[in-house]
């Protein structure tokens, strides 16, 4: 299989770009250097080996980033002993080697963190609307519109202030420009089932779940599929089954009230009885899963259910260069916040899977002349706004980022300026992996802070939790980030902790992870009761004595940046962990 | 609510435990003993053994136990139990019992069939105040009784 990333290394290498893996060296020093990476184009962007009529575009977890961004991947991805080095668990230094990405390319800017100061300066912001489309219509250029499909594995209608404040339209409205045809989701859920449905309702495409169960004992659909389990799509000539998969722990990881009486789990006995009755009794040539189960929960998936040709995964956030194979099914993942479209052409002979090819393009806005009809959408979907977004907060000494398995420094500041202003002992910030990033020297803009909160439950609560509580809760949380089995692992981050220091051996049993633990310096006392505040998750509802102020965290953490108006955040992390020596661990664990 | 619950059944497991060692804050927790707190409570192996009167109970196939790996709610967790056995006067499922494993009481729910019953099915919802396993106790008319067992994982979540 031609992955065609050689194209893009070979462009790396004639420009010189020559230097050593996370070094801080100048990789661009020279105008002869500069000039050069101007000549890389939007034709060797979308540089593909065709294969076969039929395409299937995919996209996941834009994370309602209609505008190109910074996005920066984990500088830390650790997991259990037996997932860490594989695709999903690598990052840094471990993913460029097992991709076999060269120092100062493209690639590197857009998969790995590093060096990514540097290469931002030269090649600028990723993603957005306005030139993710320009792909979309080459691809459909070339390969005729009908034979093309786009799919969307979810966390689309979630993420960012435009998307936050029109109630999620803003984004439907961009999936409709940009032809989203089916669409499966986790955040979207956020809206509350009401919401869900309206914006369904004003989609082109088609929202498919075969594992959401209405489980209401009073309702008429009792035990039955709340949305069309699946579509069929004809492109090039072939029947394509395409089976939804929703993000599977919808309930556990956001509040239970949007989704009240739908009952979400993996629910992989009944998507194998979707796959037969595709095949045996709809006939068609090939068996899709569009899921938002996450990369290695789609891993074990191909395991359990045959007759799936490709899952087109989501949730995790990876960008996976080259697709996993498991059995007999073929799994992609595309990134996350618009950076990547993946492209899998299929050529189907004898009404199966003959062959395919598979290629993330990634959405180098500077490279890819912007479509007008994008940048007006986006214009027109923001001007209610650009007044209060645009603010100048405030403006960062250091990298503001948030992907990280313990601690990050954006998580850090949101953390600082509600301890601040709510006295508490120790702060919970969840461990999302959405977000933005801010470069050294950068602004942070009003827009950037909802960036990092954008939700439908901002609240921040305060209230008490006995120490014995807290060390429970970081147990559990830590199971739930670091079991060994991916099906019990719910694919977000640790909960990220300030006022507080721990150290952690993830290979330790469930319950016994976490040591040293420390707040506001001195170690935990299981029988104090200390102040908590949190927000993004369910603590609270653990705790007592709740204050009766809830402020929104993205104002909580706009008024600390006003009043500070520069941000100095430390990059070492307030965790410790004893059993990994590096963030971006090999197989084996090697560093 | 029930998390509310959930936490501080977690929390009087513990709440004699001293300042917790710096090496594991839980190692005091594994000495500790669940406290009894009602007049029905039970621990698994006395709830088995009231059930069976000590006869020996085996691990069976035949029993299919469906349930969730991660409770989306621990107080409503639904629970399947099928036994693959024949429902005749001849040979039957006389029972299915469905036990947990760390509950303050481990009998969940007794059901007794005949062969008018005509298939041994059952399922219903249990509520499980922490990770544990939950078990399909199945007693045959022979006297004899087989079982099995899933763990069901209940979690606070927290991520997203």
């Amino acid at each position: 299989m031609d992955i065609n990333r050689r194209d893009f290394l070979q462009i790396a290498m004639a420009l010189g770009l020559i230097g050593t893996v996370g070094g801080g060296t100048n990789l661009f020093a020279g105008e002869a250097a500069k000039e050069k990476i101007k000549n890389l184009t939007f034709s060797d962007i979308v540089d593909f080996k065709a294969k076969g009529k039929a395409t299937i575009l995919h996209i996941c977890d834009l994370h309602a980033h209609i505008k190109p961004l910074y996005w920066r991947e984990p500088s830390t991805l650790i997991s259990a002993k037996n997932l860490v080095g594989t695709p999903g668990f690598i990052c840094g230094d471990s993913f460029m080697k097992h991709y076999n990405i060269k120092a100062g390319s493209l690639d590197q800017y857009f998969d790995t963190y590093n060096d990514f100061s540097e290469l931002a300066k030269k090649f600028g912001k990723m993603g957005g609307i306005a030139h993710m489309k320009p792909i979309i219509d080459h691809v459909k250029k070339e390969r005729g519109e009908k034979n093309v499909i786009l799919l969307d594995s979810g966390d689309t209608w979630q993420g960012t202030a435009v998307a936050l404040k029109t109630d999620g339209e803003a984004i439907v409205n961009a999936q409709n420009y940009l032809g989203v045809d089916v669409m499966v989701g986790h955040w979207e859920f956020t809206y509350g089932k009401e919401r869900v449905m309206e914006l369904i309702e004003k989609l082109d495409g088609k929202f498919i779940s075969q594992n959401v169960l209405d489980n209401d004992p009073f309702s008429d659909t009792f035990e039955e599929s709340v949305f069309e389990p699946y579509t069929i799509q004809e492109i090039g000539g072939a029947k394509i089954g395409i089976i939804g998969q929703s993000f599977p722990f919808t309930s556990t990881a956001n509040p239970k009230r949007f989704t009240e009486n739908w009952s979400f789990a993996l629910r992989h006995e009944s998507l194998q009885e979707h796959v037969d009755h595709l095949r045996k009794k709809e006939k068609v040539d090939c068996v899709v899963v569009l899921s938002h189960d996450g990369f290695s929960v789609d891993q074990e998936l191909a395991k359990k259910v045959k007759g799936v040709d490709f899952i087109l995964s989501g949730h995790t956030h990876d960008p996976s260069p080259e697709p996993i194979i498991v059995n007999d099914t073929v799994i992609i993942i595309s990134g996350s916040h618009g950076k990547y479209i993946g492209r899998l052409d299929l050529d189907i002979k004898d009404k199966k899977v003959a062959g395919y090819n598979f290629k993330l393009i990634p959405v180098a806005s500077n490279l890819i002349p912007a479509d007008k009809a994008g940048e007006e959408l986006i214009a027109k979907e923001y001007k209610p706004f650009d007044k209060e977004l645009n603010e100048v907060l405030g403006t960062t000494k250091g990298l503001l980022y948030k992907r990280d398995t313990f601690y990050s420094t954006f998580d850090a500041l949101i953390g600082q300026a509600i301890q601040e202003k709510m006295k508490s002992d120790i702060v919970f910030t969840p461990g999302y992996r959405w977000g933005t990033t801010v470069l050294p020297g950068g602004d942070i803009l009003k827009d950037n802070v909802y960036e990092m909160t954008a939700i439908t439950y901002p609240e921040v609560y305060t209230f008490d939790l006995k120490g014995q509580v807290i060390a429970n809760l970081m147990e559990d949380i830590a199971d739930n980030v670091f079991n060994a089995n991916p099906l019990l692992q719910q694919g977000g981050d640790m909960s990220r902790l300030t006022g507080a220091t721990y150290s952690i051996k993830i290979d330790a049993p469930s319950g016994k992870r976490i040591s040293d633990f420390k707040i506001g310096g001195k170690p935990i006392d299981v029988k104090k009761t200390y102040r908590v505040s949190s927000w993004g998750g369910n603590l609270q509802s653990a705790g007592e004595n709740l204050d009766k102020e809830t402020p929104a965290v993205y104002e909580v953490v706009s008024d600390y940046i006003r009043k500070k108006k520069v941000i100095d955040i430390p990059l070492e992390s307030n965790v410790k962990v004893l059993d990994y020596d590096c963030g971006c661990p090999a197989k084996g664990a090697k560093c | 609510m029930e998390r509310r619950k959930f936490i501080q059944s977690m929390f009087a497991a513990t709440a004699v435990a001293a300042i917790a060692t710096p090496t594991t804050i839980f190692a005091e927790e594994a000495k500790k003993k669940t406290a009894k707190k009602g007049p029905n409570d039970m621990t698994f192996d006395e709830a088995v053994k009231a059930i069976t009167e000590g006869k020996e109970v085996k691990d069976s196939d035949k029993i299919k136990l469906t349930v969730p790996e991660i409770a989306e709610n621990g107080a409503v967790v639904p629970v399947k139990v099928e036994v693959d056995y024949p429902m005749t006067e001849k040979e039957s499922v006389t029972a299915i019992h469905i036990l947990n494993t760390a509950n303050g009481n481990a009998r969940c729910a007794d059901v007794m069939l005949t062969p008018a019953n005509d298939k041994a099915y059952f399922a219903t919802r249990v509520k499980l105040s922490k990770t544990q396993e939950v078990v399909a106790l199945v007693a045959l008319s022979d006297g004899s009784f087989i079982k099995a067992g899933k763990s069901v994982k209940v979690t606070i979540g927290g991520c997203g």
